[in-house]
């Protein structure tokens, strides 16, 4: 069975994400660090079955602490065919960062920007489309809570995995 | 791994000679670009750098000696240059895509926040979710009211006089009686404590930390307490396991991984095991000193000092650097009903994986033990140190199930106050030694696969000791100022 990773920053909705994908459950809750064991699940997307993977939250590829190490090693050792870096569209500019490093290493992402709901809220717009441009990968706005965008994000995925798996 | 994906961020000159020249001396696969590999042996990533030299052995010194030259060519450390590029990369691209057209309101939740996290409104503030959210709610309500409710109109009055006739009419055989309905048998003694002491008061707990979890407000008491937490070798990063803890400190153990130092995570692990009480236990001890609120304060006054004076102690023995603290502030949001119910009912069912087998065995270990003589045998031991903090032989009984629980342990005790065994002082005395008592089986095990075997093994016959000096202590303090509660 071919791999789905989930990655990025504490605090910004990947087990959400997980549990929406999955229909299962990993706990979630509103602080940095939730997880700190690795959720497996399965989703369909398309006609094919996935492994979907919620890694602990990580800020960068060089890991400081146990948690960022083990999220490390399943991006590296796993080799999920995508991995979903999930940021909070809030803080697009710092949460680049880490996009940047992902996209240096050559790992195949698709960026989603969550909690777009807040986002709004403050103001914010990005132009996605524009994005996507910029970073050559798809990039999907959804929110996960109420499950905003996810369609859009099974089809990304879809496509993605046609292209180059 | 497809290639394809590598993106181009450029560094400044001196840095992209030192990154070709790495790259290539690489030949090995890595299953990510060797730039990303080239990247990380700058920023001196272990894993990495043990990973190059077993895989590109001939080029062992050579990569060394570029770490070195690059290392003393800039004046900052390495990470934090590249960090810098890649930031500025990512806020051009940002400043291409996002715009934000300016919100004017002042929210209340930016006001609630900062007044959460400053030490004069924060700090009455953090005393008024302990006392409704634990106390009136945990201890009045659960440990009160639902525990008696299951105890007397469930458990007392209908589940034990049928499962007792049931199984003396279908069982003839003495002993195994015994371990099913006797004093301390599998229904009338773990399935009652499971169910209508421990239950009642870990879903209230549950329930209560969930709520608090979600609204963001956790985060918030990290930055409150940081200052005082680095007293104690820790950071305001603690807070997080350390309140988790109030809940089930073996579950609170596990969450110790998200502190960064491995000197943060032994002292949040010994104090977990010393003093934290869990819910379970905690709730018993309200329902048991809630009649004798100068006994609960005395308590926590006592439990208090001792998180902090050990704390402080060991951050003194183990040396290490300061934890630098840095945490997300998320948003403070409405916590949504289903979550909550969720995310209790989830933990409700570890926790009940965790202990119901546990309490099946204390009983059927303390049936062994009885049978063979044994148990009264440790009782008898076990009553020597009760009698030196002066609580009555009986209590040892207690003490006994405070090795297989926590929780089972203060239960014990609130079976000896019932019977009116226990007055005021022996009651405090009897709450502080085994709040501070060693940790239940299924932390001890924790305690030993997280921290290691010596570690693990080290911290309870510490603890042991610990806790019956500080009961003995207590008890003269009494006896000296002729204090009665």
């Amino acid at each position: 069975m071919r791999k789905i990773a989930i990655a990025g920053s504490p605090n910004v909705g990947k087990s959400v994400m997980f549990n929406n994908l999955t229909g299962t459950y990993a706990t979630v809750s509103n602080y940095p660090g939730t997880t700190v064991e690795v959720s497996r699940g399965k989703c369909k997307i398309g006609n094919e079955e996935f492994e979907i993977i919620d890694t602990p939250g990580m800020y960068s590829l060089l890991p400081l602490s146990e948690e960022e190490r083990v999220s490390r090693a399943i991006l590296l050792e796993e080799e999920p065919c995508c991995v979903l870096h999930v940021i909070d569209a809030k803080n697009l500019e710092r949460m680049l960062s880490f996009t940047l490093q992902l996209l240096e290493a050559g790992i195949p992402i698709i960026l989603v920007l969550n909690i777009m709901d807040e986002a709004r809220g403050l103001g914010i717009n990005i132009d996605t489309a524009r994005l996507e441009k910029e970073l050559n990968i798809p990039v999907v706005a959804t929110v996960s809570t109420t499950g905003e965008g996810m369609d859009i994000l099974k089809g990304k995925i879809e496509a993605h995995v046609k292209k180059f798996c | 791994m497809s290639k394809s994906f590598a993106k181009h961020i450029g560094y400044d000159d001196p840095l992209e000679i030192y990154l070709s020249r790495l790259e290539g001396l690489l030949s090995a696969d890595y299953r990510i670009s060797r730039r990303s590999v080239a990247l990380l042996i700058l920023q001196e990533d272990k894993e990495i750098l043990n990973l190059v030299q077993e895989k590109e052995k001939t080029h062992r010194q050579e990569i060394a000696g570029i770490i070195e030259e690059a290392k003393k060519h800039f004046s900052h450390p390495l990470n934090y240059i590249i960090s810098l590029c890649r930031q500025k990369e990512a806020a051009l691209i940002s400043g291409q895509v996002m715009s934000v057209k300016k919100n004017t309101k002042n929210s209340l939740r930016s006001i609630v926040s900062r007044a959460m996290m400053n030490p004069f409104i924060g700090g009455p503030f953090l005393l008024l979710v302990l006392y409704y959210g634990l106390y009136k709610f945990v201890g009045v309500f659960g440990a009160g009211v639902l525990v008696n409710f299951l105890e007397e109109h469930i458990f007392s009055s209908h589940v034990n006089p049928i499962m007792i006739s049931l199984v003396k009419n279908t069982v003839h055989f003495q002993p195994l009686q015994d371990l099913l309905v006797g004093d301390y048998g599998i229904i009338t003694l773990g399935f009652r404590y499971a169910f209508a002491i421990i239950l009642p008061i870990v879903a209230t707990f549950f329930f209560a930390f969930a709520i608090i979890e979600d609204t963001g407000y956790l985060p918030r008491l990290a930055m409150l307490v940081d200052q005082l937490f680095k007293k104690i070798g820790l950071s305001g990063r603690a807070v997080i396991p350390l309140v988790l803890g109030l809940g089930c400190s073996t579950m609170a153990t596990i969450v110790t991984r998200t502190l960064p130092t491995k000197r943060e995570r032994i002292i949040a692990t010994l104090l977990l095991a010393l003093a934290i009480p869990c819910s379970a236990q905690m709730g018993v001890i309200m329902g048991l000193l809630g009649d004798k609120p100068l006994g609960l304060v005395i308590w926590l006054l006592v439990i208090i000092g001792v998180f902090l004076i050990v704390g402080f102690l060991a951050a003194k023995i183990m040396p290490g650097e300061l934890p630098s603290f840095y945490m997300e502030i998320p948003p403070l949001r409405l916590p949504h009903l289903w979550n909550i119910l969720r995310k209790t009912f989830v933990r409700l069912k570890w926790y009940f994986f965790e202990v119901l087998p546990l309490f099946v065995f204390a009983s059927v270990f303390i049936w062994l033990g009885q049978l063979t003589g044994v148990f009264n045998f440790l009782v008898k031991i076990m009553e020597y140190p009760i009698r030196l903090i002066g609580l009555p032989s009986q209590a040892s009984v207690a003490f006994l199930f405070g090795f297989f629980r926590r929780d089972y342990g203060a239960a014990g005790l609130y079976d000896l106050k019932k019977a009116g065994l226990l007055s005021g002082n022996q009651l405090v005395i009897g709450c502080i030694t085994l709040t501070l008592f060693l940790p239940c089986i299924a932390q001890l095990l924790m305690n030993i696969k997280e921290r290691g075997l010596r570690l693990g093994i080290a911290m309870s016959v510490f603890i042991l000791f610990f806790s019956f000096a500080v009961g003995f202590a207590v008890s003269q303090i009494f006896l000296l100022f002729h204090l009665h509660i």
